[in-house]
């Protein structure tokens, strides 16, 4: 819990800072005309894109960052994800020491022997002597200990153990039941203590595999952390997006902007402006996640090949390239902003059925027919495709493929949404409906 | 010289602009007149392509428009748009910058047009948190901020006080003073009278006059007017031949003569009725321009 506290600290202060320098930029920006606005970095590196479409991306990063739901939104995923990295790390830091208390006498090597199950359970095992059975189980319940053993002939625990319970406790507690029989029932039988214990404990035999592992836990976990991902950056950014062109719309400042520039201008550089945002925020996440996990040793990161991530990384940048424009086409439809719930609705579902889709096939861990055909359909690509890298289910072509078809998909609605935003924005009375825009061009 | 040409354009079975043509010169204020629905905001939009035309074009100086000169117009369409929630200097240096004033120099004159126009207190506000008539004031000075060759500006006067009136006439006056051209758009016509040197009247998407204030109100039929104490209604003029009651204002009759009229005749009949008070000529006003040429 402390590393989650210490994640909740670091975020307020880093807001409170953000927001102390934000104050006083815009204290210095203010009064003296003349003085030249300040451009952000990102700002300055989108002035170079150069022309009308740098100045529309600048000036919806500018407003973006600055707004304050991207601010508290960045902070809340970023606590989520500290959150994410941390909690797992302190709770198998809790499971990693188990504690077996001891009712009675135990020789010399039946302790050692259960001490010994340690290392290939992955925890370290304290044995601590009990007075009596009482208060071993006063123990128990305060979790103090996880296993009691009553002499050689019984074990306690404090929840009854499924038998696919596979904690921790339930492994061990499994573990010594067999071990600590066997090897009291051949001490019983007259068998020296030094060799009941090799006897109980016999070495284990090598395994050996023919194939390597068909996924390991890792690659599928930044599946599922990259899943999460693109969803959450395709469904904030394409709102945004939609909600942008809704409020140029709405507002009628379209009218201003179109006096000068040309709508595929202005398009163009909304489009890229809100996505620099949404590809600053996934970096900010992508980092403070390796960063922590590093840090704490988290398996969650641990052994991710880099690989994976940018793999991860690609597709969210490849479904906000397919996807921002089918937003921003949507937003021109609209006539006022009450009416952005119901417009983005239904551009939002083949996200959500993608990733519904793609996060059943992850937790199953075997990719099912639909999943394989939805990775090459470019709606649903961007979170079936990282789910078969997950699932180690893929050949490098079969990934090359999708990422074509996903680009020539992209060109194709970029154009059409072209036309669709070009012929919708400037109508206004009512929201338009696609048949009328094609209507009037036939 | 800004030149309407055969403006044509239909929505469905609605003829909204019908071969419109007319000339709007540099270095006067121009009105563009016509009752609500003539089509004045879509031909102001067709200048800057916001609307497509079925036929016809638009010059400036002799060349048709081009996107590239366009960001040499300023525009104040009929509904205001601004961003509502960007502080009002950033967003008009920001719409300085699309019309390709350099980023330092777009600041200077976001904030001398804000101070000529009354609003510069109130440059670091968000727009939504001034009044109507201040935002209306923001919105000139981002159609005047480039410094534009030609200001396009639909129905700038309407919903301000008279101070708000006053204040964005002065800046039109100056405009057109400074050699630029100036085309504004209204149907209150009283209004206009003394601010335009000449005036484009259109209806049913089609010109119906055009000329100068000047030429407009003293061409035509003549007016009298004629004060008869006693009588405020004006009941002598009713049964006169060859002449038409226009209004009756404070008891003063305001008469249009037929061609073949005697004014002699009326005074006549005036005298007859009661002591005579007041007997002139007056010339037409704009508004009765307008309304014979929509007849």
């Amino acid at each position: 819990m402390r590393y989650v506290l210490y994640g909740v600290v670091v975020a307020l202060l880093a807001l409170r800072l953000w927001r102390h320098r934000r104050a006083r930029a815009l204290a210095a920006d203010a009064p003296e005309p003349g003085g030249a606005v300040r451009p952000g970095r990102l700002g300055a590196t989108l002035d170079k894109l150069g022309g009308d479409i740098g100045l529309v991306a600048r000036r919806e990063v500018r407003e973006r960052v600055r707004g304050r739901t991207f601010r508290v939104g960045t902070a809340v995923i970023l606590l989520a994800v500290a959150a994410a990295v941390t909690i797992p790390v302190l709770r198998k830091g809790g499971e990693s020491h188990q504690r077996v208390g001891i009712v009675g006498t135990l020789s010399g090597p039946l302790r050692a022997s259960i001490v010994a199950t340690g290392p290939a359970l992955g925890t370290k095992i304290t044995l601590v002597s009990e007075a009596s059975l009482a208060t071993a189980t006063r123990a128990l319940t305060a979790g103090r200990l996880d296993v009691v053993l009553v002499g050689t002939h019984r074990i306690v625990v404090d929840q009854s153990l499924d038998p696919t319970d596979t904690s921790t406790t339930a492994l061990l507690a499994r573990t010594i039941s067999a071990s600590v029989s066997l090897q009291a029932g051949l001490e019983h039988a007259g068998i020296p203590p030094a060799n009941a214990l090799r006897l109980a404990n016999p070495p284990p035999l090598p395994v050996q595999s023919l194939k390597p592992p068909r996924h390991d836990q890792t690659a599928r976990t930044t599946a599922v952390y990259g899943l999460i991902l693109t969803y959450v950056l395709l469904t904030q950014f394409g709102t945004w997006l939609l909600m942008g062109v809704v409020e140029e719309k709405s507002s009628r400042v379209i009218e201003v902007l179109l006096s000068t520039l040309r709508a595929a201008q202005l398009l163009a550089g909304k489009v890229i402006g809100i996505g620099a945002v949404a590809l600053l925020q996934a970096a900010l996440i992508v980092a403070v996640a390796l960063g922590l996990g590093a840090a704490e040793g988290s398996t969650l990161i641990h052994g991710t090949s880099s690989l994976e991530i940018v793999s991860s990384l690609l597709w969210v940048v490849l479904g906000y390239a397919f996807y921002c424009w089918v937003f921003a086409a949507g937003g021109s439809l609209a006539d006022r902003q009450e009416q952005v719930q119901s417009l983005a609705f239904p551009l939002q579902l083949p996200i959500l059925f993608g990733y519904i889709v793609s996060f059943t096939a992850l937790g199953s861990g075997q990719p099912s027919e639909l999943v394989k055909v939805l990775a090459y359909v470019p709606p649903t690509a961007p979170f079936a495709m990282p789910v078969l890298v997950g699932l180690g289910d893929v050949s490098w072509w079969q990934f090359a493929l999708s990422v074509v078809l996903m680009l020539v998909a992209t060109v194709a609605v970029a154009r059409l949404a072209s036309v669709v935003y070009r012929r919708a924005i400037l109508r206004t009375g009512g929201r338009v409906h696609l048949r009328q825009l094609f209507a009037r061009a036939a | 010289m800004l030149e309407l040409e055969g403006l044509t354009r239909h929505f469905g079975d609605v003829v909204a602009l019908d071969g419109l043509s007319f000339t709007v010169p540099t270095g006067q204020v121009f009105g563009f007149l016509g009752p609500n629905g003539a089509g004045k905001t879509t031909a102001m939009r067709a200048v800057f392509d916001l609307v497509a035309l079925d036929s016809g074009v638009v010059r400036w100086k002799g060349v048709p428009v081009t996107s590239k000169g366009r960001r040499h117009f300023g525009y104040m369409p009929e509904e205001r748009g601004l961003y509502p929630g960007m502080v009002i200097v950033e967003q008009i240096q920001y719409l300085a910058q699309l019309h390709g004033v350099a980023a330092g120099d777009a600041r200077t004159a976001a904030m001398q047009w804000l101070e000529k126009l009354g609003v510069a207190d109130r440059a670091t506000s968000k727009l939504e948190a001034l009044s109507l008539g201040n935002q209306q004031r923001v919105q000139l000075a981002a159609a005047l901020v480039h410094q534009p060759e030609l200001l396009v500006l639909d129905e700038p006067l309407s919903g301000l006080d008279p101070v708000g009136v006053d204040a964005i006439s002065a800046v039109l006056v100056e405009e057109a003073a400074a050699g630029r051209g100036v085309l504004f758009s209204s149907h209150q016509i009283d209004l206009v009278e003394d601010l335009c040197q000449s005036v484009a009247i259109i209806d049913h998407g089609r010109l119906v006059a055009a000329g100068t204030v000047e030429e407009l109100t003293t061409s035509g039929k003549r007016r009298l007017v004629v004060k008869v104490d006693g009588d405020f209604a004006g009941a002598w003029a009713r049964q006169l031949p060859g002449v038409t009651i226009s209004r009756v204002e404070g008891g003063a009759v305001r008469l249009v003569l037929d061609e073949d009229t005697d004014p002699q005749a009326v005074l006549a009949a005036a005298m007859t009725a009661g002591p005579v008070e007041q007997f002139g000529f007056e010339r037409q006003r704009l508004s009765e321009v307008f309304r014979e040429a929509l007849v």
